[in-house]
């Protein structure tokens, strides 16, 4: 009898009590205070690496994973997001209008984790130079520090050196890696390559070719991808004005279709659709002639990058 | 449960009060005994459940997480392979070492077995060593699971399949020693204080660096003194962390492997020792 009294009085009291935590619930979040817009815009970074490093305990090469794939995650939303408010596409050459100014936290908490997990140093080599080249070069730099014997990394700030035209301090860092144990014979090459042609063409489609051949990430492979396109774009584009030249000489005007020119660009090397006649880009897109045929340029929607 | 060793009369079970009969009541035979039956308790309590789930966890992971990694799917195998064995080894070493004495008193079985010719130091280690048994095949399995999910996303031999076992190994001294301080709160400690202590010690083992870097940075001589002896006295558990290492092919040189073996031992034996002490001390009437 007391047990059933007992239940009688705590029902209601519980019912009561939902009632008055869900009605508080609601009005709580009606009357949210609100965030100022800088914090609300997009996630914030609350920790840095160092803390992280301390809570992870044991699993700190765990942490770094976590925060590496997030940052691929991170870049990914960005590109896929740009995409669709510009309906355009959109390589990894484009970083720069991405704002993507949590990244370089995200590879320097990832890197702080695992000193010696190398592909957030490649990543960080490759994509904040379009927008933050000092922190790509102090990210490599520390990961030198911290893995003075791998010529890899000396690779990759060669690299930003050579972006940067700093070709003096790109031939000297391929050098100091080439002397490392494991480095291939093509580091001495680069150094004396990059010394001797700067940014020659030779030069770019060696450095693209060789950081191709040995990263592991496919973002990073597909960037570097469209480098090499971009290459042999531009000496497609150069034997193209060369035969439009050669055509003004003969006739004093600029051709009007692809058919007057094709079989001359055909024989340059340039790749030519059979069907149509029309020059192709290495992604497979056709070049347009502008400025009334005295020109080559590539298609909108090519993946070549245009800068 | 050892209590069921005790008076299970059935030739299969070598119970003390069998022991004691046919005249085989070494100290090592009884603590074997006890030993095989925790296991056997462990086993039938599903412990080892864990170890399938784990399996099946770890490849689905492993083809789940090699599309998001950038081509890093075995570093991160390995990553996430080794921090769950340490975890879900951390959990059976605290959830059941706590529980190994506490149930024996609960259930009143303990009265029954410490009324036959076992004292309760060979009592306790028994207990222990049947613990260690369980994380132990725990360990390995996982291991296994480990290396698996490397020759799958392989597709055959990767170097880590071999490089993982010194840090899967120290993952294992780590848990005995993790279990001994388990042991040592249980005995007495209630199991809910005995398992938040014993996480908080885990915790600790891991931040010692830190404890001695915050000691040395302190002014006054006596906190200084105070942190140095914390760091002293306290597990060092930084000795057992190589999955970091394990990951990019890193393997600890003999010494340090051991010197943390060693280092486990000692460890161990002062907690075990300790726990004697405290549980001898106990009435339990």
């Amino acid at each position: 009898m007391r047990v059933r009294k007992s239940l009688f009085r705590l029902i209601p009291v519980i019912l009561l009590g939902l009632a008055v935590a869900i009605g508080l619930s609601r009005w709580m979040d009606q009357h949210r205070q609100e965030l100022p817009s800088a914090s609300s815009q997009e996630e914030q970074l609350y920790l840095q690496g160092k803390t992280v490093k301390r809570l992870s305990l044991a699993f700190n090469g765990l942490a770094a994973d976590w925060y590496w794939m997030r940052s691929l995650q991170y870049v990914g939303r960005k590109i896929v997001k740009y995409e669709d408010s510009q309906q355009g596409q959109r390589g990894l050459d484009d970083l720069a209008a991405l704002d993507l100014r949590l990244l370089p936290s995200l590879l320097r908490i990832a890197t702080t984790l695992d000193p010696k997990f190398l592909a957030p140093y490649e990543y960080g080599a490759m994509i904040l130079p379009t927008f933050n080249r000092d922190e790509a070069i102090a990210l490599v730099q520390s990961g030198i520090q911290q893995n003075p014997d791998d010529w890899r990394l000396r690779q990759h700030l060669g690299y930003i050196y050579w972006q940067a035209n700093d070709y003096a301090k790109a031939s000297e860092t391929y050098n100091s890696g080439a002397k490392l144990p494991g480095a291939p014979r093509w580091m001495a090459e680069m150094s004396a390559r990059t010394a001797a042609e700067g940014g020659s063409r030779r030069a770019a489609r060696e450095m693209y070719q060789h950081l191709y051949d040995e990263s592991d990430d496919d973002q990073v492979k597909d960037l570097l991808r469209r480098r090499l396109m971009q290459v042999e774009s531009f000496e497609d584009r150069d034997r193209i004005r060369f035969v439009i030249g050669q055509y003004v000489k003969q006739f004093g005007r600029c051709p009007a279709t692809w058919r007057e020119i094709s079989a001359v660009v055909q024989k340059l090397g340039v790749r030519v659709d059979p069907a149509t006649a029309t020059p192709i880009d290495p992604s497979g897109s056709p070049y347009e002639l502008v400025k009334n045929g005295c020109d080559v340029d590539l298609q909108i929607g090519s993946l070549v990058p245009y800068k | 449960m050892s209590s069921e060793i005790l008076h299970d009369t059935t030739p299969s079970h070598e119970s003390p009060a069998k022991v004691a009969r046919s005249g085989r009541n070494s100290a090592i035979y009884l603590i074997g005994a006890i030993a095989r039956n925790t296991f056997r308790e462990a086993v039938r309590d599903r412990v080892l459940y864990n170890l399938l789930l784990f399996a099946l966890l770890l490849i689905g992971g492993a083809i789940f997480l090699g599309e998001l990694s950038g081509g890093q799917e075995a570093k991160i195998i390995v990553d996430l392979g080794l921090s769950a064995t340490l975890l879900f080894g951390v959990f059976i070493a605290i959830f059941v070492g706590v529980g190994l004495v506490y149930k024996e008193i609960e259930k009143r079985t303990l009265y029954a077995i410490l009324s036959k010719p076992v004292s309760r130091g060979q009592f306790l280690f028994g207990k222990y060593v049947g613990l260690c048994l369980t994380l132990l095949v725990n360990v390995l399995v996982m291991g296994t699971g480990v290396s698996l999910a490397l020759a799958y996303v392989a597709k055959g031999w990767h170097p880590l399949i071999v490089a993982i076992w010194p840090a899967t190994f120290l993952i294992y001294f780590e848990l005995a020693l993790i279990t001994g301080v388990a042991l040592l709160f249980s005995s007495f400690s209630s199991p809910a204080l005995s398992a938040l202590l014993t996480f908080l010690v885990f915790i600790i083992g891991h931040l010692s660096a830190d404890l001695k870097a915050f000691a040395s940075s302190l002014g006054g001589v006596n906190a200084r003194w105070f942190f140095n002896a914390l760091y002293y006295l306290l597990p060092n558990l930084s000795h057992y962390s190589f999955i970091t290492a394990a990951a990019h092919g890193d393997l600890p040189t003999a010494t340090t492997f051991l010197l943390a073996v060693a280092y486990a031992f000692v460890y161990i034996a002062v907690l075990l020792s300790a726990a004697t002490l405290i549980f001898n001390q106990r009435n339990f009437k």
